[in-house]
């Protein structure tokens, strides 16, 4: 037979044609999955995604010590957002459309969220998130978007839980600072408190930067005030609601967002007695017990944390998610077989009381909210030890 | 609720006052309102509770250290923002390098210190029947006045200081070195507003959020007791903060700043000049 240029070239051609499909599955069984990992590390609010960020890496290790998932190794690609939302948009578009990641963890606050939520849904990217605003979760509207923490209006429900069925308080003060965020937790607050029967004597927004807070602790007092509920992240006006709480003597207790157990919060206190009596919302799988022990898989965690993650200088709850955040793709991977976008967005769709360490995650197609309200509990603001809180008091 | 509106509204409105006399200061050296003012106050801040507080350093060492810094930065303002301005025909161009400066001087600041209000050292301790966080800033405010109308009235250097304030041109006529007066005046408004901030430092607390504060309420008794009056931004500065403190009893919340702002601007219409200016005249 006459073998001219022509003829080799076609059937080399069609050879590698007919080869091509026989050699992608070989290819992706070995390619790593990426994940990309929005990550505010540095700048204002960078102390939550250093948190998170342990979690991330030990995730991944675990991962790809133990041979990684199906064969493919974990492998994480992380970009500092410095808390931008524009850097956030640009590093999600980066990681869609450059990077063809197969889902996005992050990014971990509220204001970047709002940004890159559309560009995420555009890609119909798998997008998990901590962030608390309720709107960022829509399953109309963004149906891959998926939370892994509470939404604000949980924490509002264990605040008001605590308040109106373990302190039995119905007289309540709600303030929140001048910020957006405050405004409008105070409100979805005083609203849901009413609805419950609660006598919302007092309602306020409190300038954050104001030196004197004595006039607003005067009216909360003269309402007739018996619990005060706190809505901001400004630990400046929170420690100096502490602090002219003493001054006039009233043994009121303080409730609210988790702000008020943080360590900044404790320096600007005039004395260390004045955080007595001020719970935050934490967390069942985060809380020590009246008898000081962590839950049995939060123990365990831990032990396996130890020497390899501080928690000296971070909070427990926020290693633990981004630890699960990890575990949930990997999950996804391991049981669909493929990392493609709408294998991991229908697993998740479909999970039920999946087991996390922080959580115990449910998902529906009508459902994106995964963090069960009745894990979130009430800590004492006062007892952080090792990233964690003991429960407040009337917890059993 | 009397003694809170007097003692809080008067040491906050001494603060005020004295980031006002800043103001003044920088201005009858250049005829330029440099909106650093109250980052450095809220640097006065800072700077004491990083030398106090995490360096550990004595508070005689510390406090000198907080007013030599923050003269520092006066310098450099007037380095910076203030001499190429003044070179160009544009002079009003102020607005835009001064606040680039203040807005750089905040975001260092919030890189290097904190985002998070962190707590100032007690200076002199307990053992008076008022807080020092109520006197200190007042004995600040009562010094500055005191020191500065020694400074002007019994001074050489004080006299060439009003020289260049009343007439730029006439002054460098007479053989007056401008440029290092105006130096000096920067390197003595940023001193200033330190004492501002070192002062208020326990009312305050040492936090990147009371630059822009400062600013803005720095700037009201500058308008009220009438450009380049010191002893009017004092009074102007000391009612303005009697009268925020009555407002945040009667009002609270965001309501104050508008009562405020309200009072500031139905004053300007009775009086445009301020309180304590006087009427513009024009020789014919």
């Amino acid at each position: 037979m006459l073998i001219t240029r022509r003829g080799a070239m076609l059937a080399s051609t069609a050879t590698l044609l007919g080869a091509a499909p026989l050699a992608r599955p070989a290819l992706a069984q070995s390619s790593p999955i990426l994940i990309g990992w929005l990550a505010a590390l540095t700048g204002p609010s960078s102390a939550p995604a250093i948190g998170f960020d342990r979690g991330v890496k030990f995730a991944a290790d675990e991962i790809n010590t133990a041979g990684g998932v199906k064969g493919r190794k974990i492998e994480i690609i992380t970009r500092d957002t410095q808390g931008d939302p524009t850097k956030a948009v640009n590093a999600a578009q980066d990681m869609i459309g450059r990077k063809k990641v197969s889902a996005i963890w992050g990014p971990t606050n509220s204001g970047e969220a709002l940004a890159t939520n559309a560009v995420m849904a555009r890609a119909k990217m798998p997008n998990m998130h901590p962030c608390v605003v309720d709107s960022l979760i829509d399953p109309v509207k963004y149906p891959n978007a998926f939370r892994i923490a509470p939404s604000n209006g949980q924490w509002d429900d264990a605040v008001r839980n605590y308040c109106l069925n373990i302190l039995k308080v119905k007289d309540v003060a709600v303030v929140g600072d001048t910020t957006g965020y405050g405004t409008s937790a105070v409100a979805a607050s005083v609203a849901a408190f009413k609805k419950d029967g609660a006598n919302v004597t007092y309602q306020a927004q409190i300038d954050a930067i104001q030196p004197d807070v004595t006039p607003d602790m005067l009216r909360m007092k003269n309402s007739g005030a018996k619990v005060i509920v706190v809505w901001s992240v400004a630990t400046g006006m929170e420690a100096r609601l502490m602090n002219e709480r003493d001054a006039l003597g009233w043994d009121v207790p303080i409730v609210g967002h988790p702000a008020l157990g943080s360590g900044d919060v404790r320096q600007l206190l005039e004395k260390e007695a004045n955080w007595d009596k001020v719970y935050m919302v934490g967390y069942a799988s985060c809380s020590y017990d009246a008898n000081g022990k962590l839950p049995p898989q939060t123990t365990t965690f831990v032990a396996k944390l130890a020497g390899k993650v501080s928690l000296q200088d971070t909070s427990l709850w926020w290693v633990a998610c981004g630890y699960d955040a990890i575990k949930l793709v990997a999950e996804s991977v391991n049981a669909t077989g493929s990392s493609t976008s709408d294998a991991i967005i229908g697993y998740w769709n479909g999970l039920q009381s999946y087991p996390g360490v922080f959580g115990t995650y449910t998902w529906t197609p009508e459902q994106h909210n995964g963090y069960p309200t009745k894990e979130v509990v009430m800590s004492q603001a006062n007892s952080q030890k090792d990233g964690a809180f003991k429960l407040a008091p009337g917890y059993v | 609720m009397l003694s809170s509106i007097l003692w809080t509204g008067l040491a906050i409105g001494a603060i005020y006052a004295l980031i006002a006399v800043t103001y003044n200061v920088m201005f009858s050296a250049s005829r330029v309102m440099s909106f650093t003012a109250g980052q450095v106050g809220m640097l006065g801040g800072v700077f004491g509770a990083w030398f106090i507080l995490r360096l550990h350093m004595p508070i005689v060492v510390g406090f000198p250290l907080t007013l030599a810094a923050c003269a520092a930065i006066g310098v450099l303002t007037e380095l910076v923002a203030v001499r190429p301005v003044m070179a160009g025909l544009e002079k009003h161009l102020y607005v835009l390098s001064t606040l680039a400066l203040a807005l750089m001087l905040q975001q260092l600041t919030a890189i290097e210190w904190s985002t998070e209000p962190q707590p100032f050292p007690r200076i002199v301790g307990a053992g008076f029947v008022l807080d020092e966080k109520f006197w200190l800033p007042l004995a600040a405010g009562a010094a500055v006045i005191l020191g500065l109308e020694l400074l002007y009235r019994r001074t050489l250097v004080g006299r060439a200081f009003l020289a260049i304030a009343e007439d730029n041109y006439a002054a460098r006529a007479l053989g007056l070195p401008e440029r290092g007066l105006r130096i000096a005046s920067f390197a003595l408004a940023g001193a200033i507003a330190g004492l501002a901030g070192f002062a208020g430092g326990q009312l305050l607390l040492a936090s990147i959020a009371n630059g822009p504060m400062l600013n803005f309420y720095g700037f009201v008794p500058v308008a009220l007791g009438g450009l380049g009056n010191n002893r009017g931004a004092i009074v102007s500065g000391l009612l303005l903060g009697v009268f925020q403190q009555a407002a945040n009893f009667l009002f609270g919340g965001v309501f104050v700043s508008v009562a405020v702002f309200a009072a500031f601007i139905v004053v300007l219409m009775a009086a445009p000049q301020g309180l304590f200016g006087a009427a513009p005249t024009r020789r014919v």
